[in-house]
């Protein structure tokens, strides 16, 4: 049996009292690192998602570059004679669509857009369900009422009937709707998307608001004479990171998801801009997914894979960030 | 721990699903197992003509023919015939349900535009310097339960006078406007026409008010079939809203509509009968009417006892079930995975019959929008859309034959059939031809052969959202970059209103397509390129041929209305021939319209492609109705 280096026993028998060792301290961010960095599954996830970022910035353009198709180009001679698209070969990696363009080229654009729309969409749910959830959990009253309930309203409407009919509705014209300020093709589709996000962050944030707005710290910040808005933006988002970016890495799959479904649905994102679910959805019209299985599998593998990577990463980040989760 | 092994359970499944789903790719439909005696049609001849015929023994009587519908039933005026504008309801009408004063003998091929007499015992001669025409009909013609009585002229007759009346839903009555008093009828200050008379039960006379070459086969179309008064009384003015009539059609043909029987009282005794579920509904069920004497009939076979059309949203489900015999017949359109499972099959593949379909199909441009208010870019496209891809897109040269002029050579009589205005090798487009004519345009100011002009950047195009447009709208883009034309394509899922609006303006559409009403040209030319048919909704004349100065403040149009070419005194000139002279005038028509207004490009004359199933002895084409000839198929016993 040996002693706590503090008590040690001098060679005479008695005790020396040594002076306590400081404990080291760990930062916040110093003690999520080391949480996450154990989560290999979420590292897996964040790695497999910067190379789905470097693929929708680069991999497009460097696609075209190597093969010397762009995305729109067609080639007659990957139909055979019934307009039946030729599957993988040595040029075609990843084989072709009914029109005849390299799919390769097409999936390595489509995460530009898909990952464009997840990111923009996200960053636009999140701000305006932020500021809507800060307001209503912190005021309360008629405000928090209001808010709260056009919350609600949202989430009870049926997303997609409604998405359906805002985009046909946006995109019958070069104009678009509201005065030219949603465009159809890619504005439209995130306009979209953000009407039905934002609402899930802001009765996030408003649960925290109500929470928070009652902590001592709060009530100090109040009493030093803080107004509002510097105990909003000082005291409580502050403390709403760490559950904001787990949402948000949540929310970006979904969102992608949701511009797969709307895309599936021949709504949206014109085809000339390559998208996973516009792909997708070219199976599904035409029929062509028992005999042109290569349509289906290249942007489904990486929808799957862009989905699990942020649903991974985010599942580690709430993780690290709740000291109480089981490991 | 416990996290990861969810993960990798998770990604397993996942990987599972991918592979599986991939997987099926490699799996092959069952054969149908189709008879060794059969003769038929798939193959095709160098000019495009099909026998349009499947034969596999001696037809016999009996049975039912069940047809799978695609997506919904897509009537116009919901089965009434004085509305109902549906192809497809046409070759019910047709075939089964009316008896029209003239008909035709249910074949394929010129054959089958052949005039004969239904109602009428003969195709009359016109007198009166070609502005009378007296039809006598036949006796012993009865209509079904719950009329039960022989058809009349004056049955006739108040068919004709519900057409013309604004309140009743017609959506032809164009094409009768010659008859004298028609106006006036359409215009609300009379009630009967009183160019038509009836001096007997038997005869029926119409007076026009000039000749007009085609009238006999104007009175083949099916709102001009009988309907007892009786019935009719109790669907007209706001009663006949929605096509109320189709449920309760009294059939003069050889079927009926289920459920019909009985005798009429009153109205209010009549209710809708139960073999109609059209509207919002999923199946027509016509059985054999009971006072049909076939003996007034030369030319229906009559050989199946129970029609039953049933709507079907699932196309690949449509054809599995052709394959393996649950239907008998298909209204759809076979994709090209469908027509290459059929045509590499030597079993399945005498069940494919094309046919040709007195259609075309093509790109329309806007004469009032830019780019393609200056011919010379509206010639440059016909010169580089490479047409042999676009047929690809259908499915190859089975779904059709490209495209060369506006109406197909078959209703010339064969004429035309060589005649390529914008010829290109191997339909497949020409950089060097287009580019000549570009470089006459004004949006190409520096004669470079592209489009320089911002007016040829993002080009608002419209298309729709069918799996054949998702293929051919990357072709279409590809093809104008070359020549420097962009687009900004929406695609709308039914995306005709928006181009039959004028005021929206649509500088080119891919969706177009067009079908004869009969067999004459006239019923291409009248609608897509006079003057009078433009309106300011469900407007045909998409490229606005013909437009004039004070047409353009209440359509809504906006752009270079000063200068739009005209082709309605081309038009006019042909109307009143006869014979060669009104074909010879017709191909004239097309010719103009090619070269000095080039309002289209037109890209694929369709076949109608049709699969029938394994129980089917008996099948041929009607080339009236572009559908089955239902009166003549008939099923194994």
């Amino acid at each position: 049996m040996t002693n706590p280096p503090e008590f040690q026993v001098s060679s005479g028998g008695a005790i020396a009292l040594q002076a306590p060792t400081a404990i080291a301290r760990k930062s916040p961010s110093r003690l999520f690192w080391e949480r996450l960095r154990q989560d290999k599954a979420a590292l897996g996830g964040g790695v497999v998602i910067v190379i789905l970022i470097l693929i929708g910035i680069f991999g497009g353009p460097l696609a075209a570059s190597i093969t010397g198709h762009g995305q729109n180009a067609v080639l007659d001679n990957q139909t055979d004679a019934y307009g039946i698209p030729l599957g993988p070969n040595s040029t075609y990696w990843f084989g072709a669509d009914a029109a005849g363009r390299d799919l390769f080229v097409r999936v390595m654009y489509g995460a530009r857009t898909s990952l464009f729309v997840g990111f923009v969409a996200t960053a636009l749910s999140m701000f305006i369900g932020i500021v809507v959830g800060l307001v209503a959990g912190f005021f309360g009253g008629i405000i928090d009422t209001l808010l709260s309930r056009l919350a609600d309203v949202l989430l009870a409407v049926p997303q997609i009937l409604i998405a359906v009919g805002i985009v046909a509705a946006c995109s019958t014209t070069k104009q678009g709707c509201l005065g030219g300020l949603i465009q159809p093709g890619l504005t439209v589709v995130i306009a979209v998307i953000t009407l039905f996000s934002w609402s899930y962050i802001a009765r996030i944030v408003r649960g925290y608001t109500l929470s928070l707005r009652e902590k001592e710290f709060v009530e100090s910040a109040r009493a030093a004479g803080a107004s509002n808005f510097r105990i909003l933006w000082q005291e409580i988002l502050p403390n709403l990171v760490g559950p904001l970016i787990v949402y948000s890495t949540l929310l970006i799959p979904t969102n992608i998801l949701f511009e797969a479904s709307l895309s599936y649905l021949g709504l949206g994102i014109p085809d000339s801009e390559a998208s996973w679910g516009s792909i997708l959805s070219e199976v599904g019209t035409s029929g062509l997914y028992d005999v042109a299985w290569w349509l289906m599998l290249f942007p489904g593998a990486f929808l799957i894979l862009t989905t699990l990577a942020f649903n991974l990463l985010g599942d580690g980040l709430r993780d690290a960030f709740d000291v109480r989760s089981e490991r | 721990m416990r996290k990861m092994l969810r993960y990798a359970t998770t990604a397993g499944l996942i990987a599972v699903l991918v592979v599986f789903a991939a997987g099926c790719g490699s799996k092959k439909k069952s054969s149908s197992g189709s008879t060794g005696n059969s003769s038929s049609s798939s193959s095709s001849s160098s000019t495009g003509s099909y026998p349009g015929t499947f034969s596999s023994g001696s037809p016999a009587k009996g049975g039912t023919y069940t047809v799978g519908w695609e997506g919904s039933f897509g009537f116009t005026d919901n089965f009434d015939p004085t509305g109902e504008y549906l192809g497809n309801a046409w070759g019910l009408y047709s075939n089964l349900l009316i008896r029209s004063l003239i008909g035709y003998k249910h074949q394929p091929g010129a054959a089958g535009n052949d005039l004969v007499g239904d109602l009428a015992t003969s195709v009359p001669t016109p007198t009166d310097g070609g502005l009378t025409y007296t039809y006598h009909l036949r006796h012993g013609v009865k209509f079904a339960p719950p009329v039960n009585r022989e058809v009349t002229a004056q049955d006739v007759a108040y068919a004709m006078n519900r057409l013309a009346s604004p309140n009743d839903g017609g959506e032809y009555p164009f094409y009768y406007t010659v008859i004298k008093g028609w106006d006036a009828v359409a215009s609300g200050k009379a009630k009967t026409v009183s160019g038509i008379s009836t001096p007997d039960k038997y005869t029926i006379v119409f007076h026009l008010t000039q000749p007009t070459g085609d009238f006999n086969r104007r009175m083949s179309m099916p709102a001009t079939g009988p309907i007892p008064p009786e019935v009719g009384a109790c669907f007209e003015g706001s009663k006949s809203a929605n096509g109320a009539y189709g449920r309760d059609l009294i059939s003069s043909g050889p079927y009926m509509i289920q459920g019909a029987a009985g005798k009429f009282t009153s109205c209010a005794a009549l209710k809708p009968f139960s073999g109609y579920a059209g509207a919002n509904g999923n199946h027509i069920i016509l059985v054999r009417n009971p006072n049909y004497d076939q003996s007034t009939d030369p030319y229906r076979k009559n050989y199946i006892n129970e029609f039953k059309f049933v709507v079907n949203s699932n196309a690949d489900d449509i054809f599995a079930k052709v394959q393996a015999g649950q239907y008998d017949d298909e209204v759809s359109t076979p994709t090209p995975k469908t027509i290459r499972t059929y045509a590499t099959n030597s079993s399945l593949k005498p069940r494919m019959i094309p046919n040709v379909g007195d259609r075309t199909n093509y790109l329309t441009m806007n004469l009032t929008q830019p780019p393609f208010d200056d011919i010379h870019v509206r010639k440059a496209m016909n010169y580089i859309i490479d047409k042999a891809a676009l047929q690809k897109a259908w499915g190859g040269p089975i779904p059709g034959s490209i495209a060369t002029h506006i109406v197909p050579p078959v209703l010339y009589n064969g004429g035309l059939a060589e005649y390529d205005p914008y010829a290109t090798p191997n339909e497949s487009g020409s950089v060097a031809k287009a580019a000549a004519e570009m470089k006459q345009s004004k949006y190409d100011p520096g004669h470079t052969g592209k489009c320089t002009a911002a007016a040829c950047k993002h080009v608002l195009m419209i298309a729709d959202t069918r799996s054949v447009d998702k293929t051919m709208v990357p072709i279409i883009q590809a093809d104008a970059a070359k020549i420097g034309i962009t687009f900004t394509v929406r695609s709308i899922n039914g995306a005709y209103p928006t181009i039959q609006t004028p005021s929206k303006n649509i500088p080119i559409a891919e969706r177009t397509s067009w079908g004869k009403d009969y067999a004459d040209p006239y019923t291409f030319f009248a609608e897509l390129f006079t003057s009078t048919a433009i309106l300011k909704e469900g407007n045909t004349n998409y490229s606005l041929v013909g437009l004039k100065p004070s047409q353009v403040a209440s359509l809504g149009v906006k752009g270079d209305t000063s200068n739009v070419p005209s082709a309605d005194s081309q038009i006019n000139a042909c109307v009143t021939k006869l014979g060669q002279a009104r074909i010879n005038c017709w191909e004239g028509v097309d010719k103009y319209l090619m070269t000095s207004v080039v309002p289209w490009v037109p890209y694929l004359w369709p076949n109608n492609v049709f699969i029938i199933g394994p129980q089917v002895t008996h099948w041929n084409y009607d080339q009236f109705t572009d559908g089955p000839a239902y009166s003549s198929v008939s099923v194994k016993q």
